[in-house]
């Protein structure tokens, strides 16, 4: 057989050219008995390390390599010879990217030349080789030192016998060898197609449009050897100079051995001398009176482990951020497998308490794995970028950068720039686009588009449905990641290509987490959690109004007013199980200490979910079932759970002791469960999970149950320490609402946008906990939520909403108007002369209606605010018009156009419910208020209406929306199962105030409606808005009031 | 029937007709919520220029009532009625005829009368039908909403958040205060409305002065007066263009017949014209057009579009024009055969050879466009490709010998294939489906042909597409 390498290969990180993932093209080269491959991208390595990956499985040899694009000069194939010449081939890509704007790469023959050391060149023959090219060609090769290729494909267009032979005169004559490449953008024939439909997208026109932006045929997939040496039948030897190539460039990815920064120790220490001291000064911090037995063992176990593994420097890395952001009182937790460490708690950078809990450190940190340890620490969102530009600071952006996200077709981006390629009319692409529940990665059924009225056998319609499917998954773009840091220590250019990121003065690396995991490199997670900036927040207005100084570790432990509370399912706010399904466990789970609250955290979650691991708990522990384990040996994995396996860490251990697995396949099965969504690996264990359970006498259900448990882990399951740390911010938040609602509500408000709620069911929350609460005003109120003395109220405050509750009001305007309140703004002209802000900012605080300490109504406020004209006047003006005019009687607002007036700029009032003033309408039609609903009997045929506040469709849930609705009497839950989601999907979907007709459902104390028709009321809102007026009887008065006013707009989890 | 036009990403409807407006769809409603409401609502592409087209034509229909037509905003026309509506019957009588007559063209229309523009304005939008005078107006606006007043849409959207939702609810208040929020526009508007200030309507469109017309006292009666009197009104219609260093692209020429009917006649030219020779012979093909029948008491010639043209062309279109001079050539061969007849072939970006081309009117843009660079294409296509026998050693090679016609062609050499794929995204027949391979062949007597093969394997079939000269 012929030997014979590609080497000329266009993936689908070629964004918007190749038609092929990296593992179809490098699957399909092993098929075919390719000695080697290359994937050469252009001016990009962002595919090489799937390719790698796919290449070892494969077994095939692939060469790293990269299409160079230049300015002023033929094209080249770069292959590095070894690590070196890879380093210089980052570097150049790095130049190329940093100086061009958004995704571009310019790079001259010039930076071509300055990196050639080491690298194998391949110039790439223009479409009609020409005198100018064979000139360039001479030229090039006399400035290069290194092996110079020319290339020849034969494309199928008439005339490749005589310009293969035209390219060959030419090599000859500039003394360079030629070799065959197919110019490869897909795997096979049939993908022509697809690769037809990203070229229209990346062109912005239409397939009818495209003309000669298409390729003539579908001749550009990975043929065969002996195919190739047919087609190069007179220049055999331009198939074995690409044997020639691949043979130089023995470059392989492992090769980035990677060597960790090391952090500045102590004089005379070692790192690890470092962190042992470190640890141990840590533990007796952490125990003052005396570190528990249980505890030293572990941590000398694992700082053995670690000295062992040389992860010392990297431990090193992680404390001094997180010291660094503990010294500017920025809250900080580790999330994630780290909790599993009592390094990790000792140094402070985890919370959950060795002590107290059985760890596995061995699912954080494995000798038998060698793999870098991960551990992800989260941080007050409002200051996480503090922490990044000290990582940027401390290590120089030459060596940390920021991981990519690879952005991926999803359903919704697929179909609709497919159906704009294949021409479909802006409506019917609309219509599609538009009925795509969230971002899943299933094709659109035939059913959902038959449900738009539309043919899904019409040829054009049938073609985008099955090219939006295959174009799934492919990547579009890369972005920056939210805070995956790599760090190394030699140029951090020289490891992985960096390009600029949309955001000023960010750059990140070509690389995704996946692509760093692969390669073993180590990264550091500095995420976002606003939850943390809540706590802070809370904290801090605690201390001041109450005097009493806490922290997270010092929080009242096993409080039970707390934990009654979270019985009650009264958690709005609180991290983690303020969701309406974490809602609807409480009651039932009736967490009562601190490990409940783990289950808690893990089990409302897909994983479990899908493997309906859900309801045998709660039986066992509502002592409903006998708690028994299917074996003795998972007595020891499922004691802490009642036999039921809750977490991520037991699957693992199952698949160990009951099915036989070695402690290295759990492992892959766990890397599998990770990325099982991408890759669909984790079928292959499915076979050997069940039987090798089977065989060792489990039920057949029992090991099916854990297998689709392990399934739905894929991409959200929790190991127990992650529980554990999250629990521990759930209890913290729980607390805080329990015992100091104004300030939590206040910290909440302070930290938005966060959580599941918005600022309205916060303030309800709050008011319905006691807490009064006072409007906006411009003489009380700061740009944040602030809180004030209040005699009368049980806590003695109230919480005074702020400026930031605005929509559209500036901090720095709401900075000058507290500036220059002195003792307060009298009238309008006092306002307007000191306050130093803007027309435009003054007339939306008329509009909030916080001018009423002047005794102005909202209209009066603005009517005096719009007679004071533009600019703010000098501060010497003391002339005020105003004073000079006629009073003017400007018609009172009703109720129901004050409410909706304060919903239109604060998106709540507390002047009433909007519900509340239609109470009347709606017990015409039968409506049945919120409260009401606990007083009927289950299975009750009711109607409940209310403002749609959260609408969900979790994938766990196989197509079921969940709809909350708010009334003036409190929430009721709607389930819509799929059929009737199907017959009332616009109301679902879209409405802002809904009628909900359906039988109740109780489940302990939480209540459902089952939802069999749904009616959308929101033309009731904008009655609400005209009610009391002259009635305006024209076309133009719904225009007026559109339908896409976003003031009682929901949250949409989609 | 709804317009729809795109923002942000999302489809909205830009306006609805009345059908679409009686089911609950309106401006600014997303297609999808409107497409909720009634299932088989047909769209369109919101274009403004068509619209702003479509009221130009409207605006110029409507001169059959008065000499002074404008288009109003973007969807309205302002007729000036002062001493037109007697002829028609009074205003209600033109009011009805109006609307009856755009009616039958597709349009409904939205018509008011008063004193002022800007009362019209206001009662046509929001309260069609109404008839209103001097007297009346203050009253007949007092009711409507304040967008009547043509006020920018902030201004609008301020007043109601005041609360001043009518024009009434304006009539109180202070001017100096209104203007001290709203500026002086804002009561130039309510003035407008109410008659205080003056708003002229600008008529749309003078007569066009390029137009040439006679009067007869005495109706001609012989065709041959007509082509006298056309040769005049073309001389001294270019006479004129001369001077501006014109030229006309066509000539419309009318004949009004004693008996009200109106005869046309019209040329065309490839490039502009101001050769009154040339001209004239154009119209010499279509004079039975312009028969004056029982009589023709007036005429009137008018060019079809300007263009500059510079004074030194005539020289090269004189009457004894080179035989070589293409565009009169064209200009003949167009208004003799027809100008369906006479064209040219521009290039179509296709791989497909047969769809590589298209028909074009001679001398226009797209006749100009370059064809692609370095495609190697028989000089002769045929339309439909003819089966041929033909035998090739590998189903990857050229033919040896191929029979077209009934004739062996013994092949001597060739070169290919060139592999041209089915464009997939058309509907068509299997056959035409499928991949072709293209060979250059030449034979043993140097003929040179275009073949190609068509399927694959036993089902290839052979076919001749073309001849290179």
């Amino acid at each position: 057989m012929t030997a014979y390498a590609e080497l000329q290969v266009t993936s689908n990180f070629s964004f918007l050219r190749g038609a092929s993932h990296p593992h179809e093209l490098i699957a399909t080269a092993a098929a075919l008995g390719h000695q080697a491959i290359a994937i050469t991208d252009r001016n990009s390595l962002a595919g090489v390390v799937r390719a790698h990956e796919a290449a070892r499985q494969a077994g095939i040899r692939f060469v790293v390599g990269a299409r160079l694009d230049l300015d002023n000069a033929p094209n080249f194939l770069c292959f590095p010879t070894d690590r070196a010449a890879y380093g210089r081939l980052t570097r150049l890509i790095t130049v190329g990217r940093r100086r061009a704007p958004n995704a571009q790469c310019r790079l001259t023959l010039d930076d071509l030349l300055a990196h050639q050391a080491g690298q194998v060149l391949v110039a790439l023959p223009p479409e009609r080789p020409d005198v100018a090219f064979a000139r360039a060609l001479k030229d090039i090769r006399t400035r290069l030192g290194g092996p110079l290729y020319l290339a020849a494909q034969h494309l199928y267009r008439g005339d490749d016998a005589a310009r293969i032979a035209s390219l060959a005169t030419m090599a000859n004559d500039c003394g360079l060898a030629l070799v065959a490449t197919n110019d490869v953008h897909y795997h096979v024939p049939s993908r022509r197609v697809l690769q037809d439909i990203v070229t229209c997208i990346r062109e912005h026109c239409t397939i009818d449009q495209a003309g000669f932006c298409l390729m003539a045929n579908a001749e550009r997939h990975l043929k065969s050897p002996d195919e190739m040496a047919r087609l190069f039948a007179r220049w055999p030897e331009a198939l074995a100079h690409s044997i020639e190539i691949a043979a130089l460039c023995r470059f392989d990815l492992n090769e980035l051995r990677y060597e960790y920064p090391v952090d500045p120790c102590p004089p005379g220490l070692t790192p690890q001398e470092y962190l042992v001291h470190e640890s141990q000064a840590g533990a007796r911090r952490r125990y003052p009176q005396g570190v528990p037995e249980k505890v030293a063992t572990q941590l000398a176990h694992e700082l053995d482990l670690v000295g062992r593994l040389g992860y010392a420097p990297y431990f090193l890395t992680v404390y001094d951020i997180v010291r660094f952001a503990r010294s500017r009182d920025i809250l900080c937790q580790g999330r994630g497998s780290a909790a599993n460490s009592a390094i990790c708690y000792c140094l402070g950078i985890t919370a959950v308490d060795p002590a107290q809990s059985d760890l596995l450190f061995e699912r954080f940190v494995s000798a038998e794995r060698d793999e870098p340890p991960d551990i992800d620490v989260d941080f007050e969102h409002e200051r996480r970028e503090e922490v990044i530009q000290y990582v940027y600071g401390k290590y120089g952006r030459e060596h940390a950068g920021i991981a990519a996200t690879v952005i991926t077709y999803r359903r919704r981006s697929a179909i609709r720039d497919v159906g704009k390629a294949l021409g479909l009319s802006l409506d019917m692409v609309g219509a599609l686009a538009e009925t795509v529940w969230g971002s899943s990665l299933d094709a659109i059924s035939a059913d959902e588009v038959r449900a738009l009225g539309l043919d899904p056998e019409a040829p054009r319609l049938r073609l985008a449905l099955m090219l939006a499917g295959t174009l799934l998954g492919f990547p579009r773009h890369l972005s920056q990641h939210v805070g995956g840091f790599v760090i190394t220590k030699s140029p951090l250019s020289e490891v992985v290509p960096i390009a600029n990121a949309a955001m000023a003065e960010r750059t990140f690396v070509e690389w995704d987490k996946d692509d760093l995991d692969t390669l073993g490199i180590l990264k550091i997670d500095v995420l976002a959690l606003g939850m943390l900036t809540a706590i802070r927040k809370g904290f801090a207005l605690i201390e001041h109004h109450h005097g009493k100084r806490l922290e997270i570790a010092s929080v009242p432990q096993n409080d039970e007013a707390t934990y009654d509370m979270l019985c009650r399912a009264d958690s709005i706010g609180v991290f983690q199980v303020e969701s309406r399904a974490q809602m609807s466990f409480l009651p039932r789970l009736k967490p009562r200490r601190f490990y409940d609250l783990v289950i808690e955290v893990a089990i409302v979650r897909p994983g479990p979910i899908q493997g309906d691991m859900v309801h045998p708990y709660l039986r066992r522990r509502n002592n409903e079932e006998k708690v028994e384990f299917p074996s003795i040996e998972l007595a020891d994995v499922l004691g802490k759970t009642l036999g039921v396996p809750l977490f991520q860490e037991q699957a693992m251990r199952i698949a160990i002791v009951a099915a036989g697995f070695t402690p290295g396949e759990a492992d892959q099965l766990r890397r599998a469960m990770a990325t099982f969504r991408k890759a669909g690996t984790i079928h292959s264990f499915r076979a050997k999970m069940i039987e090798g359970m089977v065989k060792r006498g489990y039920d057949r259900d029992f090991a099916e149950r854990c297998f689709s448990q392990i399934e739905g882990f894929g991409e959200y399951g929790f190991p127990e320490s992650h529980a554990a740390s999250f629990a521990l911010l759930a209890y913290v938040s729980a607390w805080l609402k329990c015992h100091y609602p104004a300030a939590f509500a206040c910290a909440l408000l302070n930290s938005q946008p966060m959580g599941f709620y918005a600022p309205a069911q916060i303030v309800r929350d709050a008011k319905e906990h006691g807490v009064e609460i006072r409007p906006v005003d411009v003489n009380h109120s700061e740009w944040d939520c602030t809180l004030e003395p209040a005699a009368g109220s049980t806590s003695g405050v109230a919480l005074r909403l702020g400026f930031r509750e605005i929509k559209g009001f500036a901090a720095a305007d709401a900075e000058r108007l507290v500036a220059g309140r002195g003792n307060a703004y009298a009238d309008p002209h006092a306002l307007w002369r000191r306050a130093g802000i803007g027309a435009v900012a003054l007339e939306r605080l008329a509009a909030a209606d916080a001018l009423s300490s002047m005794g102005l109504q909202r209209r009066e406020a603005l009517w005096a605010l719009k007679g004071l004209g533009e600019a703010p006047p000098p501060l010497f003006a003391h002339d005020d018009p105003l004073a000079r005019e006629p009073a003017v009687p400007l018609p009172a607002m009703s109720l129901g156009q004050a409410v909706s007036a304060d919903y239109g700029i604060l998106r709540l009032s507390l002047k009433s419910h909007p519900l509340a003033l239609l109470r009347d309408r709606m017990a015409a039609r039968g409506v049945t208020p919120a409260t009401d609903l606990a007083g009927l009997t289950n299975g009750a045929q009711v109607r409940v209406a209310g403002l749609v506040l959260v609408r969900q469709r979790p994938g766990s849930a196989n197509g079921v929306v969940f709809a909350t609705l708010e009334d003036e009497t409190g929430i009721a839950n709607i389930i819509v199962w799929p059929q009737v989601f199907e017959r009332f999907r616009r109301e679902t979907m879209n409405a802002a105030l809904l009628i909900v007709s359906g039988r109740l459902q109780h489940e302990g104390i939480v209540i459902h409606v089952v939802a069999e028709r749904l009616e959308d009321c929101s033309a009731e809102l904008r009655l609400l808005a005209t009610a009391g007026e002259t009635a305006i009887t024209h076309q133009f008065a719904a225009a007026a009031e559109s339908r896409h006013d976003r003031r009682f707009s929901s949250r949409d989890f989609r | 029937m709804a317009l729809i036009a795109e923002q942000a990403k999302r489809l909205f409807v830009a306006a609805p007709d009345v059908l679409a407006q009686a089911s609950g769809i309106v401006p600014g409603q997303t297609l999808a919520d409107a497409r909720a409401l009634t299932s088989d609502l047909a769209v369109a592409p919101f274009d403004p220029t068509a619209i702003t087209r479509a009221i130009d034509g409207i605006a110029q229909w409507c001169m059959r009532y008065t000499p002074v037509t404008a288009p109003a905003s973007d969807d309205g026309v302002f007729l000036d009625l002062t001493g037109c509506a007697p002829l028609f019957g009074g205003e209600t009588a033109l009011l009805t005829e109006l609307i009856a007559r755009l009616a039958r063209q597709g349009f409904t229309a939205h018509v008011a009368v008063a004193g002022t523009p800007g009362a019209a304005w206001a009662l046509a939008h929001f309260a069609p039908g109404t008839i209103a005078t001097s007297a009346t107006e203050r009253a007949a606006l007092a009711d409507l909403p304040v967008e009547a007043l043509r006020l920018m849409p902030e201004t609008v959207a301020t007043l109601r958040r005041l609360g001043l939702d009518t024009i009434g609810a304006l009539y109180d208040l202070s001017r100096a205060a209104l203007t001290r929020r709203f500026g002086d526009g804002f009561c130039r508007r309510l003035d407008q409305a109410l008659g205080r200030v003056c708003e002229p309507i600008s008529p749309l469109r003078e007569v066009p002065p390029w137009r040439e017309r006679r009067d007869f006292a005495e109706p001609l009666l012989q065709l041959e007066d007509i082509a006298v009197t056309l040769q005049r009104l073309i001389e001294s219609l270019c006479a004129r263009l001369a001077v501006e260093e014109l030229g006309v692209r066509g000539l419309e020429c009318f004949g009004f017949r004693t008996d009200g009917s109106t005869a046309r006649a019209r040329i065309g030219t490839g490039r502009p014209s101001r050769d009154p020779a040339h001209l004239a012979r154009l119209f010499a093909g279509k004079l039975s057009l312009l028969d004056p029948g029982e009589g023709m008491d007036g005429m009137v010639l008018s060019p079809i579009a300007l263009e500059p043209l510079a004074p030194e062309q005539p020289t090269l279109t004189r009457d004894d024009a080179q035989p070589g001079d293409l565009a009169v050539l064209l200009d003949r061969l167009a208004n003799r055969l027809g100008a369906a007849n006479v064209f040219a072939l521009a290039p179509v970006e296709s791989h497909r050879p047969e769809r590589a081309q298209r028909r074009v009117a001679p001398n226009t843009a797209a006749h100009n466009l370059r064809w692609p660079n370095g495609m190697r294409r028989p000089l002769r296509l045929f339309a439909n490709p003819e089966a041929i026998e033909a035998e090739a050693a590998t189903p990857e090679e050229a033919p040896l010998h191929f029979t077209w016609r009934h004739v062996r062609h013994c092949v001597h050499c060739a070169e290919g294939p060139e592999r041209i794929a089915a464009e997939w995204w058309r509907n068509a027949a299997p056959a035409a489906r499928e991949t072709r391979d293209y060979y250059r062949v030449e034979d043993e007597d140097g003929g040179r042909f275009w073949l190609y093969r068509q399927g694959a394997g036993e089902a290839s079939r052979w076919y001749l597409h073309g001849l290179f000269a």
